[in-house]
């Protein structure tokens, strides 16, 4: 099982790696940029990607589509602050397999992460 | 910005402190409203600004001391504390509760990453015509504040 977090925020990464950690995941990678994540992902496809919206440079929906075009089948968790329908709408229409809005809740996060699993 | 908007910060700063399962309750004091060009706003420590812009124009700032901010870290597990989380981490609670505005205001509340300064002395353009509401809380005896001033 590999995983890709993507986030600006490296408290934020700590925490989702430390909950999936206790969720059997232990192949994960870390990117704190839109672009950083898109490089670690064209060389090595990951099961799962986690991803931020709000970052510095590009943003985590463009992220989402440049990942969406390597790999259509791509597993993509939103895991964002901006807690409106319209941008949860747009991201599962761009290609995302769900959104969780941040204050990030463990329990909700490997449930997620569960039914992406199972998916 | 009127007092019945100001709640959706109120929701999202209880929220986030909430999400971090302690023993320890937190508590909003009633928000007032303070022009943050005054010399006696409270900066603390360290402050996570976030830039507003699109339906309203303005700041929105959580401002918070180490000792705080240093349980928040304990809570998430992090060791060792660096000053570098710290301001990782105000930048964040920053980011989070202006994100989760949006729940209010829509997806043409655009927010900017933070910006995080440990200046106390805090100079930043602010719109004229905003009002400017301080929220302060109290977690594990400790103060700290959210400033929303915009347009």
């Amino acid at each position: 099982m590999k995983l890709l977090i993507v986030d600006d925020s490296s408290v934020v990464r700590r925490a989702i790696e430390r909950d999936l950690e206790s969720a059997g995941i232990t192949d994960v990678d870390q990117a704190a940029t839109g672009e950083d994540a898109v490089s670690l992902y064209s060389i090595k496809i990951h099961d799962v990607v986690t991803l931020d919206i709000t970052m510095p440079g590009m943003d985590g929906l463009t992220c989402l589509d440049k990942i969406i075009e390597i790999n259509p089948n791509a597993r993509v968790l939103i895991i964002s602050a901006l807690r409106d329908k319209a941008t949860a709408v747009d991201a599962i229409k761009r290609g995302a397999s769900g959104f969780l809005c941040k204050p990030i809740n463990p329990a909700e996060l490997k449930e997620a992460f569960q039914l992406l699993m199972e998916d | 910005m009127n007092d019945q908007d100001i709640q959706v910060f109120i929701t999202g700063f209880r929220r986030y402190f909430e999400s971090l399962k302690t023993d320890f309750r937190v508590v909003i004091e009633p928000p007032y409203i303070k022009d943050l060009r005054d010399r006696e706003i409270p900066f603390l420590d360290y402050t996570g600004i976030i830039a507003i812009d699109g339906k309203s124009h303005g700041v929105v700032c959580f401002t918070a001391n180490g000792h705080i901010l240093e349980s928040i870290l304990e809570r998430l597990n992090e060791a060792p504390i660096t000053r570098e989380l710290i301001c990782d981490l105000v930048g964040e609670i920053a980011n989070t509760v202006s994100g989760n505005a949006r729940e209010k205001f829509g997806r043409e509340f655009l927010i900017s990453v933070p910006i995080v300064t440990t200046n106390h002395d805090i100079v930043y353009p602010l719109p004229a015509d905003c009002r400017n509401y301080v929220i302060p809380i109290v977690w594990q005896s400790e103060r700290a504040y959210l400033f929303v001033c915009l347009s």
